[in-house]
């Protein structure tokens, strides 16, 4: 995959431009919050102060971990229903329409919001409201994933499985799961940055602790910068977590693949 | 021929039945608990065909489904230009495709709502601005991937034959990029319905968001859950008469052109 290689690095051609764009922008937001009320554009300085105190003190890092931890259980607790769900046309044929085109369809339309105000109402403000929100929010993108996988898994595998007599257990373990692994990545990595988005939604409007929640107080009283280290901080997680997660992942995931079963 | 109908028939009889049975689990639980946590079915079916009916509160579904066209539009037109702008200027595809993507696509769309209405205060603009920026690296991708997969060589013996670029463009490049767009208008209309509620939490003074927040603030579930399921329904009955006929329409068209 050439492509994904070169773009890690920019041609030279391409970075000068792209590199002075940003300090372009950096300038230019300077110049205008000089102009403007601080409520309205801080300048850089004082969202970067904002910034980093969500990263070093106890009391910022204690929100920025809340949104970590929610981020984490809601996103494996979404994989484990949606890789459930997802198996069950494969086990029961009969029911493929009642998933793939009923339920499936349901929670994809279902708006998120609706289900954050819904799990307020339910459970109150915490916890269990935040992962509960955020996790349903995710699993259609993991149902949705994980069936095509299962779409791909091969029959006449199956059916040499089969004719050696492997139980289903081991047809699941030697044969279902490894077809799935490739799906189960990308339901992951898509999965990923859609959650660190929506928990703050759902730590906004129901939750005690969170970086969402840190918003909500500074919107409340008008502390802007702090509105924007949080952006910041959200954009900089999703774009990292893609650079030196997901990216060296699926290079190894792609090579592995491209061997020699 | 016969166990095929015979497979569809219980297919459909089991999807149905899942619709019942969640329906009646629904009602069940809903006699055993407060409406204030799981008000009953028929409660939020009248709600929902108040909401769709009464001239006060349809207005809002109105507005909504005005303000999500207008965006969708809008995203359409912005990720095509940008995407052209890239793909055109060598030097502005490092800035579009690692500065302002990348940008675009961390963005939450809560972040967006807040600052817009501390930008611009609360009107339609405000509400269109939010949704616009949440839609646009969607359309932004898929555009920029058209562009990136188109045949150099059609273009080429295009601009040899043709006397003005602009022909070229409308004759040849745009064709190609349709089924792009068609992704794009699919992916941008079906996100906009999601996120239409948040877009108007806090920009607007009206549109079903307004009218799920009030619900939400007096604990009215069977408001909040009928609007949810107005959404629900309005982004299905949208897909059939909006979205499909325009897939179908291209698949077409682009299959008239194959020689």
């Amino acid at each position: 995959m050439p492509v994904a290689f070169g773009a890690c690095k920019l041609p030279s051609t391409r970075a000068l431009p792209t590199h002075a764009f940003t300090l372009l922008v950096l300038a230019a937001w300077e110049i205008a919050s000089w102009h403007t009320p601080v409520f309205l554009l801080p300048g850089p300085a004082a969202v970067a102060k904002s910034l980093w105190a969500l990263i070093s003190t106890p009391a910022g890092l204690i929100q920025t971990g809340a949104s970590l931890f929610h981020v984490g259980a809601a996103l494996l607790a979404a994989f484990l229903a949606g890789t459930l769900v997802a198996l069950i046309p494969y086990y029961v044929k009969g029911l493929r329409l009642a998933i793939d085109g009923r339920l499936t369809p349901f929670l994809n339309a279902f708006p998120g919001i609706g289900w954050t105000l819904l799990a307020i109402l339910w459970l109150g403000l915490g916890l269990g409201t935040v992962i509960f929100a955020v996790g349903i929010i995710l699993v259609p993108f993991m149902i949705i994933n994980i069936r095509e996988g299962v779409r791909t898994v091969d029959a006449d595998l199956i059916e040499m499985a089969l004719s050696f007599g492997a139980n289903r257990w081991r047809q699941f373990v030697l044969i279902v799961l490894p077809s799935l692994l490739p799906f189960a990545f990308s339901a992951i990595r898509i999965s990923f940055g859609v959650a660190w988005k929506v928990t703050l939604t759902a730590e906004l409007f129901g939750g005690t602790r969170g970086l969402g929640y840190t918003m909500n107080v500074a919107r409340q009283e008008l502390e802007t910068p702090q509105i924007y280290a949080v952006i910041v901080l959200i954009v900089t997680i999703v774009y990292l977590g893609n650079r030196l997660l997901f990216d060296p992942l699926q290079r190894r995931l792609q090579q592995g693949s491209r061997s020699p079963v | 021929m016969l166990s095929v109908a015979r497979k569809a028939f219980t297919e459909r009889a089991l999807a149905e039945g899942l619709l019942v049975f969640a329906l009646t689990v629904w009602w069940w639980s809903s006699r055993h608990l407060p409406a204030s946590v799981l008000p009953p079915p028929e409660a939020v079916a009248s709600r929902l065909f108040q909401i769709l009916t009464t001239p006060e509160l349809n207005w809002h579904v109105l507005v909504t489904g005005g303000r999500v066209l207008a965006s969708v539009a809008l995203a359409l037109a912005a990720g095509f230009l940008l995407a052209l702008l890239a793909h055109t200027v060598p030097w502005l595809s490092g800035i579009v495709m690692d500065r302002i993507l990348v940008w675009l696509n961390g963005m939450p769309s809560v972040g967006w709502a807040i600052l817009a209405v501390i930008w611009f205060k609360v009107s339609d603009l405000t509400v269109i601005f939010v949704q616009v920026m949440i839609l646009l690296p969607f359309s932004l991708i898929n555009f920029a991937e058209g562009l990136k997969n188109l045949d150099r060589e059609v273009i080429e013996m295009a601009e040899s034959f043709a006397r003005r670029r602009a022909g070229v463009l409308r004759k040849v490049v745009i064709p190609m990029l349709m089924p792009y767009g068609v992704a794009a208008l699919r992916v941008s209309y079906g996100v906009c319905w999601k996120i239409a509620l948040i877009s108007e939490l806090f920009g607007a003074r009206s549109g079903l968001g307004y009218l799920m927040l009030q619900a939400q603030a007096v604990g009215d579930v069977t408001s909040v859950l009928a609007t949810c399921l107005t959404i629900v329904l309005l982004f299905a009955l949208g897909e059939r008469l909006l979205i499909y006929p325009i897939t179908r329409r291209v698949r077409r068209d682009l299959a008239a052109k194959e020689p």
